[in-house]
C-alpha cells in the first residue's frame, strides 16, 4: 500500500458544480477528521451569488471524495474576496462583494453547519465600487477591507450589533487603488496595487502607509497588477506577493527596495524557469513541506509558496529550484486554498464550473 | 389578430398575416401602471431578450409611484428538454481539448504529408486520433444523474435500469460508428443491433416500442401467477427476440411456469421445449468481434465459419420445427408462442413484421434473422427503405433522419439533421468526423462558397457555434478556440468578441487580455486597456486610470488627463495630502515615455520635498537642491505654463536666501525671461489666473532683481 502510494504522491479529484466558483475556502474543522469548505457560487442561470458551507467527504465508498452542502447564504452581489478566520471554535466568514459591501458570517459547525450572517456594512461611502480584497485577523475581531477606489477600513466586530462599524485608515481619493491585503500582525497588515507597488501600514502610525515598496522595479519592461499577498507568522519582515505575467516576488523590508524574485517576468535572464506566464491569482506559503521543519530553513531563504494561475497552473516553488507542478488544467484555477490543520489537502476552483480536491501524501 | 396597423406611421410596422402558423402571445409582467409610450427590445446574454418598457409621462405632470420605465429579461426557450443548461456548459468546456488537440494533429499530419509528398495523409495513426477524439466526446455526454445498479439480481426483473439514455448521445455512436470506426464496416449491421439495445428507450416518447412493451409487462408481471396463460408474455418475448435482446428472451423464457419443482413431473414434455428453444436462442451465430462477458449467442470473426454455423443453427430449429413433440405439449399457448418464436429465428418477414413496432426494429431484426450477411452501404440503404415501406411511421424521430441521412451517405443531410435536432454544437464537432475519411465529404465541407460569402461550411458551423459561446457570460473564453480554427473570418471575430467584452472588473479584464496574449493581437490589447483606462479614470480611480493608459501607452490620453490632474495639484498638494500624490507618482515611475505630460509631477514631488525638508530646518543642501529642481521644472517644456509663477512664489525663499544667492545670473536670467514670457502671456484671452494673492508677480519680480544684482555682485 504504502509503495503504490510512493508511485502515486498526488491525487486529484474534479467535482463538477454547474455553477461559477468566485472563491473557496477551507474552513477550520471541529474535529480532526472533519472538513468543510466555505464556497462562494455564482449561479449564471439565475444571476444568483451566494456563499455554501460544504462538508467534504474524502473517502466515501467511491474513491472520490464527494461535497455535501451544510448551509448556503444569499449574497446582494457577487463575492469578490472571501476569507476565513481559523481560531475561532465557530468559524467566522468574511466576505466582501462587487457592490461594494462586507458580510461577516458565523458558520455552526457542530450543528450542521448553519450559516448566519452575524453583521454587514453596506453604508454608502464603505467603498465606492467593489471592494477588492478582505482579510480577517487571525482570532476574528477585525477585518480590513481595500478598494481600488483608494479607501482602506477597518471593520471591527467585538459584540453583538449587526450593524458593523468601520474606521477609514486611509483615503487616497482614487489615486492609488489597492487590489490585495494581508495581515501581518495585530497592528500592521500590507496591502498591494498597481505597478506592483506593496504597501505597509501600521495603526500606530495614522495617515498612511508607513513603508512602500516602489513599483515598477522592473524598468518599465512589464508591469502589472499584484492580486494576492501572504505573510508567514514567523517571518513578519517578508511580505510574498503573486501578480501579472505570472510574477512571484517576496519583499524583505529590511532589505529596502530590491524585490526577490521567484518566478515571472522581470527576472531578466534569472536562473529559474518561467513556470508561467499569466495572471497568478493567488499566492500562499505552503506548510505541507517534505524535509525538516521550517526553522531550520535560514530566515533570508523563502519559504516553499503555492501558486495558481490564469493559463491552469498549480504549483509550488521553493527558491533556487525548478518549481513543482501540481496541476496543468486547460482552463484557469482563479483560486486555492490550502488545509491548515493538514496541509496536504489543497482545494482550487476551476474557471469551468469546477473544483478540484488534492490529496498530497 | 395582433399587430396589425394599417397606420404604419404609428409604429407597428410588421403585420401578421392571419394564416401564419399559431402565433403565440406570452404576456409579460411588466408592472407599469401608466399606459406604456415606448418599448425597446434588444438582445441580452445567451438566449435572453431584454425589453426595456417606458411608461408615458403622466398628464399632469405630477410624479407618480411606477413611472419611468422597467428592464424585462426574457428568456426564450428552455432548451434541448433532454440536457440542462449546466449540463450544455460541461460538455462545452469538456470539447475544448478534444477538438483542440485534434485540430493540432491534423495540422502535424498535413504538414507532414506535403514534406513527404507520397504518403497519404490519412493512414497510421490518423484512426487512433479520430477514435479518440470520437471517445472523447462520448464521455462527456453521460448523464451525470445515472441510476444506481442493483446490487441483488431480481430474477423476476429483466430489464436494468443502468444510465439514462439520451438521443444526444446515441446520434453522436451513430456518427462514430459509420465515420469514426471506419475498419470495422462489415461489423456495422451487430454494432446497429448493440445501438438499438441501448437506445430503443429513445423512441419510447412518440411510438410504442419493444421497451416500452417490455417496461409495460415488467410492472403487470407482479399480478401474474401463471405467466405462460397470458398472451403478452409471448408477445413480449417474440418482440425481444426480433431485436436481438437474446438475454432478456432467455431470462424471461425461465420464468415459464413448468420450471416450477411442484409441476415439472407432469410438464416434462412442454419443460423440454421451452428449454430447448431457450438453448437454440442462446447458441444463436452472430457475424461479430466479440460479445460483452454473460452476453449470449456464439461470436465468429470470419464469414466462412459463420455461415457453417449459421446452416447448422437454422437446421436444428428446422428440426424443433417439425417435432413430434409439439403435439404432446398439452399447454396451447406455449405451443403456438414458443413455434412463433421460431418462426422469427428463422426469419419469417410476416412474423418479423409483427413482433417489431417501428421501422427500425424490423430493419434490426431483419440484420439478425433474414439478412446477417448484409455488407455496404447501399444495401445497408435498401433494406432501410424496404423497412420504412412495410412500417411507415407518421412523425419520425431525429434519430431516424440522422439513420437515414448516415446510410444515404449524403453529407448534407447528416449535417442538417444534426443542426436541426442536436444544434451547433453538435454540429461543430460532429464535421471532424464526417470528414475524417471521406475525401468526398471534405471537398464538399472545405469548399469555399460564394453563397456563404466565401468560406465554407465547416467554417460556418465553427462559427456559430462560436457565436453561441461568445453569448453566454460563462463560455465565451472557450469562443476563442473555435475561432482561431477558421480561416476566413476567424480571426476578425475573435478581435470583435474581445473588444466588445466588459472592462469594468479587473478580473475578466486581465482573462481578455490573457486571450489576446495568447494571440498575439497587441492592437486589441492596446485598445481594450485603454477603455478600461478611461473607464476607470472616469469614475475616480484615477490610479487604475493612469496605470491602464500607461499599459497601453497612450500617451494622447495621459497628457489630457494629465491637464486635469493638475488642476487637482494646483488645489491639494499641501502636506498632509502629500501621501495620497505619493502612491501615483511612484506609480508613474521615472521613465517619462510611458508618464507622457504626468513627468511634471514627478520632477514637481522631488521639488516640493526638497523646500519642506528647507521648512524643517535643513541647511543649504537642500536648498541647492530645491533650486536644481526649480531650474529643471522652468527649462522642462512639459511644465505647464500656469504652473510658473506657483512655482516661483513657492520659491521666494530661495530667491531671498539670506547668507548667499543661491541661483547664479544665467539661471535667474532664465527665470527672468520665463516671468516675461508670463506677463505677455497673461494679455491673451485664454490665460488662466493662478489663485495668488495680487501682489504675487511683483514679489516674485522684485525678488528675482535684487538675486541678480548679488549674483553678479558674487561672480
Amino acid at each position: 500500500m504504502a509503495f503504490a502510494e510512493s508511485q502515486n504522491p498526488l491525487r486529484v479529484y474534479r467535482i463538477p458544480q454547474s455553477r461559477y466558483i468566485d472563491s473557496v475556502r477551507w474552513l477550520s474543522p471541529v474535529s480532526p477528521s472533519d472538513r468543510f469548505a466555505a464556497i462562494a457560487y455564482f449561479d449564471a442561470d439565475t444571476n444568483s451569488p451566494s456563499i455554501e458551507i460544504a462538508y467534504v467527504d474524502p473517502n466515501p465508498q467511491s474513491s472520490s471524495p464527494t461535497l455535501t452542502p451544510q448551509s448556503s447564504w444569499t449574497s446582494p452581489s457577487r463575492i469578490s474576496s472571501l476569507r476565513t478566520a481559523h481560531s475561532t471554535p465557530q468559524p467566522l466568514l468574511a466576505a466582501a462583494t462587487f457592490s461594494g459591501s462586507l458580510h461577516i458570517l458565523a458558520s455552526d459547525l457542530i450543528n450542521g453547519g448553519v450559516m448566519e450572517s452575524e453583521a454587514t456594512v453596506s453604508q454608502l461611502g464603505f467603498h465606492s465600487g467593489p471592494v477588492s480584497a478582505v482579510d480577517l485577523r487571525e482570532g476574528g475581531i477585525e477585518c480590513v477591507s481595500v478598494g481600488e477606489d483608494g479607501r482602506v477600513n477597518l471593520v471591527s466586530f467585538v459584540g453583538d450589533s449587526s450593524k458593523l462599524n468601520y474606521r477609514r485608515i486611509f483615503d487616497s481619493n482614487g489615486l492609488v487603488g489597492y487590489t490585495a491585503v494581508k495581515w501581518a500582525s495585530p497592528s500592521e497588515f500590507a496591502t498591494g496595487g498597481y505597478g506592483f507597488g506593496i504597501q505597509w501600514w501600521d495603526q500606530r502610525t495614522p495617515g498612511g502607509p508607513v513603508l512602500q515598496f516602489k513599483g515598477n522595479w522592473c524598468q518599465g519592461k512589464t508591469s502589472g497588477i499584484v492580486h494576492s499577498i501572504d505573510i508567514h507568522p514567523s517571518r513578519k519582515h517578508t511580505c510574498l506577493a503573486g501578480g501579472s505575467s505570472g510574477t512571484v516576488f517576496a519583499w524583505d523590508r529590511r532589505a529596502a527596495q530590491q524585490p526577490i524574485v521567484l518566478s515571472g517576468a522581470g527576472t531578466g535572464e534569472a536562473p529559474n524557469s518561467l513556470l508561467s506566464e499569466s495572471e497568478v491569482w493567488e499566492v500562499q506559503y505552503d506548510r505541507y513541506t517534505r524535509r525538516s521543519n521550517i526553522g531550520n530553513i535560514s530566515s533570508t531563504r523563502i519559504l516553499p509558496v503555492m501558486i495558481c494561475s490564469e493559463d491552469g497552473i498549480l504549483a509550488v516553488i521553493e527558491q533556487g529550484e525548478e518549481p513543482l507542478e501540481l496541476l496543468a488544467e486547460p482552463c484557469a484555477i482563479n483560486s486555492f486554498d490550502i488545509d491548515r490543520q493538514n496541509p496536504s489537502n489543497v482545494i482550487c476552483s476551476l474557471e469551468w464550473e469546477s473544483l478540484a480536491i488534492l490529496t498530497r501524501s | 389578430m395582433p399587430g396589425v396597423s394599417s397606420d404604419s406611421a404609428r409604429g407597428a410596422l410588421v403585420p401578421l398575416s392571419p394564416e401564419s402558423p399559431a402565433a403565440a402571445v406570452y404576456p409579460l409582467r411588466h408592472g407599469l401602471k401608466s399606459p406604456i409610450s415606448r418599448l425597446s427590445i434588444s438582445w441580452s446574454r445567451g438566449n435572453s431578450l431584454r425589453v426595456s418598457v417606458f411608461a408615458a409621462p403622466s398628464s399632469d405632470g405630477s410624479v407618480n409611484d411606477g413611472d419611468g420605465g422597467k428592464v424585462v429579461e426574457v428568456k426564450l426557450g428552455g432548451g434541448d428538454g433532454e440536457i440542462s443548461e449546466a449540463h450544455w456548459r460541461r460538455m462545452a468546456y469538456g470539447s475544448v481539448s478534444p477538438f483542440a488537440l485534434l485540430q493540432s494533429r491534423k495540422n502535424a499530419v498535413s504538414s507532414l504529408s506535403k514534406m513527404s509528398m507520397n504518403s497519404s495523409p490519412y493512414d497510421g495513426d490518423w484512426w487512433d486520433y479520430i477514435m479518440e477524439y470520437s471517445k472523447d466526446i462520448n464521455a462527456l455526454l453521460v448523464n451525470q444523474k445515472s441510476a444506481s445498479v442493483p446490487v441483488l439480481d431480481d430474477p423476476k426483473s429483466f430489464i436494468t435500469k443502468g444510465e439514462e439514455p439520451t438521443s444526444l448521445k446515441a446520434a453522436w455512436e451513430l456518427l462514430e460508428m459509420f465515420y469514426a470506426e471506419k475498419p470495422s464496416h462489415s461489423w456495422l449491421p451487430e454494432r446497429l443491433v448493440d445501438w438499438l439495445a441501448d437506445y430503443d428507450s429513445l423512441f419510447s416518447g412518440t411510438h410504442p416500442t419493444v421497451h416500452s412493451k417490455l417496461v409495460d409487462f415488467q410492472k403487470e408481471l407482479v399480478n401474474l401467477q401463471v405467466v405462460e396463460d397470458d398472451p403478452k408474455y409471448w408477445e413480449v418475448m417474440s418482440s425481444a427476440l426480433a431485436v436481438g435482446w437474446l438475454n432478456i428472451v432467455v431470462k424471461m423464457l425461465r420464468l415459464h411456469g413448468s420450471y416450477r419443482l411442484d409441476q415439472l413431473s407432469n410438464r416434462e414434455t412442454e419443460n423440454g421445449l421451452v428449454e430447448a428453444v431457450a438453448v437454440l436462442i442462446s447458441k444463436m451465430p452472430r457475424m461479430r468481434l466479440e460479445h460483452e462477458a454473460g452476453k449470449l449467442g456464439e461470436c465468429y470473426k470470419a464469414k466462412p465459419d459463420f455461415v457453417k454455423a449459421w446452416e447448422k443453427w437454422r437446421g436444428q430449429i428446422n428440426k424443433l420445427d417439425s417435432s413430434a413433440f409439439w403435439f404432446q405439449c398439452a399447454h396451447q399457448q406455449t405451443r403456438e408462442g414458443l413455434r412463433s418464436m421460431l418462426q422469427i429465428m428463422l426469419g419469417n418477414a410476416n412474423s418479423l413484421c409483427s413482433a417489431t413496432y417501428n421501422w427500425i426494429e424490423l430493419y434490426i431484426s431483419h440484420f439478425l434473422y433474414m439478412r446477417p450477411l448484409t455488407v455496404g452501404l447501399e444495401s445497408m440503404y435498401s433494406l432501410a427503405q424496404k423497412s420504412i415501406q412495410l412500417k411507415p411511421m407518421a412523425s419520425a424521430h431525429r434519430l431516424m433522419g440522422l439513420i437515414i441521412g448516415i446510410l444515404g451517405e449524403n453529407t448534407e443531410v447528416v449535417l442538417a439533421e444534426c443542426l436541426k435536432g442536436f444544434g451547433p454544437w453538435m454540429v461543430a464537432h460532429a464535421i471532424e468526423l464526417l470528414t475524417a475519411g471521406s475525401d468526398h465529404a471534405e471537398m464538399l465541407l472545405h469548399e469555399e462558397r460564394q453563397n456563404l460569402g466565401g468560406i465554407s461550411i465547416e467554417e460556418l458551423h465553427r462559427l456559430v457555434y462560436a457565436q453561441v459561446l461568445s453569448s453566454f457570460p460563462l463560455t465565451w473564453q472557450i469562443a476563442p478556440i473555435y475561432l482561431i480554427s477558421c480561416m476566413k473570418h476567424g480571426m476578425v471575430l475573435l478581435q470583435i468578441l474581445l473588444s466588445k467584452q466588459p472592462v469594468q472588473d479587473n478580473q475578466l479584464l486581465l482573462k481578455s487580455i490573457e486571450i489576446c496574449r495568447l494571440y498575439e493581437l497587441h492592437s486589441v490589447t492596446s485598445n481594450i486597456m485603454k477603455i478600461a483606462g478611461v473607464h476607470h479614470w472616469k469614475h475616480g480611480r484615477k490610479g487604475s486610470g493612469v496605470f491602464w493608459l500607461q499599459q497601453a501607452r497612450d500617451e494622447y490620453r495621459l497628457n489630457r488627463i494629465a491637464l486635469q490632474l493638475f488642476d487637482s495639484v494646483g488645489k491639494t498638494i499641501s502636506d498632509e495630502s502629500f501621501k495620497q500624490w505619493e502612491g501615483l507618482i511612484q506609480l508613474l515611475g521615472s521613465d517619462s515615455k510611458t508618464a507622457g505630460g504626468l513627468e511634471f509631477l514627478h520632477k514637481y514631488r522631488d521639488f516640493k520635498k526638497s523646500l519642506r525638508q528647507i521648512h524643517d530646518g535643513k541647511a543649504t543642501d537642500s536648498a541647492r537642491q530645491a533650486v536644481e529642481s526649480l531650474i529643471s521644472l522652468m527649462k522642462n517644456p512639459s511644465t505647464p505654463q500656469r504652473f510658473w509663477l506657483p512655482l516661483l512664489y513657492d520659491s521666494l525663499k530661495l530667491l531671498n536666501w539670506k547668507e548667499r544667492p543661491l541661483l547664479n545670473v544665467s539661471q535667474t536670467n532664465l527665470l527672468l525671461n520665463k516671468l516675461q514670457e508670463l506677463s505677455m502671456a497673461r494679455l491673451r484671452p485664454d490665460f488662466i489666473e493662478s489663485e495668488l494673492p495680487p501682489q504675487a508677480l511683483n514679489s516674485v519680480r522684485l525678488a528675482l532683481g535684487t538675486n541678480l544684482g548679488r549674483a553678479i555682485l558674487e561672480e
